[in-house]
């Protein structure tokens, strides 16, 4: 039996009405939870971003010149392989560097061109030490300054170590707010919907007592849930986007420290949080809502 | 179309509801269940509906085994079956003719088809001038009518009728009677739980009578008591 589509909106725009206090009760919460989640997702997106070069324990760069011959660069690599204090090594090339930059400075397109060729960006190798002891791989690194074809050696400051602890933190903290204020809400939904069904109950017994299918009678309270979370999902990216907008201003403005230049978030990353939110806000709604319609319908 | 086959229903706290009761129906009968209050008269009609399942006994309707019938198919089966109650179960904020519709709205029916149907079953039972009125501007009989409307506009084999004259008077009661003379004569089965002693006595259809569960007398054109 097709369910009849204005039967369904009529039933459910109805509902959301009668409840009005409910709905905006359960709306609101959607909307704070999702937001804290998608800024958590954004903290986390922006330190990468920020801190690429780091990434998988690489604690020290011995950045080649440009005009480095092989021979040199074969020397420094494999001294670095030999060195016992060293786990692993990779080399990035000119191609790797240019993808690297253009990655790193692609919301700021005209520092981004500057660099247009490959060739004037120099070699490196990434370097993850064995160790996690400061002043051994301080040593370690400074072995190679002197070396012939070495521009510079470049370590992980401390500002970025502290900057991924202070962000993972914040971001885990900010998570299992989120994760508490999400069962809140699916929770509030579940209420809404229950009051939903207990204000039309007599309707309800007459649809049963004619022969409505279980499923007809469902499906406008689990569309009132659905639609809950989905229009507060639809604000909480809202909100992500203009939380971002004002973050990436701010850091523009030089107001922040240096290391937050590279703390930003491309509007792609926004737009992937965004839809993993609706897909998130819809998913609470719908599981708020049938959970309270097989609990308290009774079909 | 009805089949009972030593039917037991308990409810909490040993209360016998229905003890062993067997009975056959036939299609296009006019039967009365008859018995005191708390004589399981409800309960044997609330079975029929497969609102209440048997403990023991098996129960056919419209040629089905209700008992083994999935849970999806219930409403199938509440389709064929027009049910009325005491208390009319009208929808208050829905005028006359929303309630009628509204039983053929939920049951997917097109809507031209509820266009053509509703005001033929409300000029059937005489509310045909009444269709904008709400229930709690009608008379008793008159909102008793709406639900015998609502109970038969999807045309059932079987019309349930649980007490329908109890809140009524006499001359409402046999108004309400003739309608449901009138259902019965187009082939419907009808199957009524009354307290009326007048109607039963003066209508001389089938009585089956109830005593604390038990089916005590099973009499074609029969009288009260």
């Amino acid at each position: 039996m097709a369910l009849r589509v204005d039967y369904v909106l009529r039933e459910t725009a109805s509902n959301l009405k009668r409840n009005f206090s409910l709905t905006f009760a359960s709306l609101i919460t959607v909307v704070v939870s999702l937001s804290l989640v998608g800024a958590a997702l954004l903290i986390r997106q922006g330190v990468q971003n920020a801190t690429q070069q780091w990434q998988g324990g690489v604690e020290f760069i011995v950045y080649m010149n440009p005009d480095a011959s092989q021979d040199q660069i074969d020397a420094v690599g494999n001294s670095l392989r030999e060195n016992p204090e060293v786990a692993d090594v990779e080399f990035f090339t000119k191609d790797d560097a240019f993808r690297e930059f253009q990655d790193l400075y692609r919301d700021s397109p005209e520092f981004r061109d500057l660099v247009d060729s490959p060739d004037i960006l120099p070699t490196s190798w990434r370097v993850t030490p064995s160790t996690s002891d400061p002043q051994v791989i301080e040593q370690v690194g400074q072995q190679y300054v002197s070396q012939p074809g070495v521009y510079t050696v470049a370590f992980e400051q401390d500002a970025v170590e502290a900057l991924f602890n202070a962000s993972n933190a914040l971001r885990n903290g900010v998570l299992v707010a989120a994760l508490v204020l999400l069962v809140a809400a699916g929770l509030l939904i579940l209420n809404t919907i229950r009051t939903a069904i207990f204000a039309r109950r007599r309707e309800i017994e007459v649809m049963k007592l004619v022969g409505a299918t279980n499923w007809f009678i469902r499906v406008p309270f689990m569309l009132e849930g659905m639609i809950q979370g989905l229009i507060g999902a639809g604000l909480a990216y809202g909100t992500t986007v203009i939380l971002n907008d004002v973050i990436q201003d701010r850091a523009q403005e030089g107001q922040s420290l240096a290391l937050l230049d590279n703390f930003f978030v491309s509007g792609s990353d926004v737009h992937s949080t965004g839809l993993l939110l609706l897909v998130v806000g819809v998913l609470v709604g719908t599981v708020g809502s049938g959970i309270a319609v097989t609990r308290f319908l009774d079909v | 179309m009805i089949r009972l086959e030593n039917v037991t229903k308990t409810y909490k706290g040993d209360v016998h509801a229905l003890r062993d009761a067997s009975a056959d129906i036939q299609k296009g009968e006019f039967v009365f269940l008859v018995g005191p209050s708390g004589s399981g008269k409800s309960t044997f009609i609330r079975l029929l509906n497969k609102e209440e399942r048997p403990d023991r006994g098996r129960i056919w309707v419209a040629g089905k085994d209700i008992d083994t019938l999935s849970s999806w198919k219930v409403p199938y089966l509440r389709r064929n079956i027009g049910c009325i109650f005491q208390d009319y179960k009208l929808l208050a904020n829905k005028t006359v003719y929303e309630n009628v519709a509204f039983a053929l709205e939920v049951i997917g029916r097109p809507k031209h088809v509820i266009r053509t149907q509703v005001p033929a079953i409300l000029e059937l039972v005489g509310l045909a001038k009444k269709e904008r009125n709400r229930p709690h501007e009608l008379s008793g009989g008159e909102q008793q009518r709406v639900s015998i409307a609502r109970a038969f506009v999807n045309r059932p084999l079987i019309l349930l009728a649980d007490e329908p004259t109890g809140n009524l008077d006499p001359t409402t009661s046999v108004g309400i009677m003739r309608l449901l003379e009138k259902i019965n004569a187009t082939g419907t089965t009808v199957v009524m739980a009354t307290h009326d002693r007048s109607i039963v006595d003066t209508m001389r259809k089938r009585v089956i009578e109830l005593d604390r569960g038990t089916i005590v007398r099973d009499q074609i054109r029969g009288v009260y008591a």
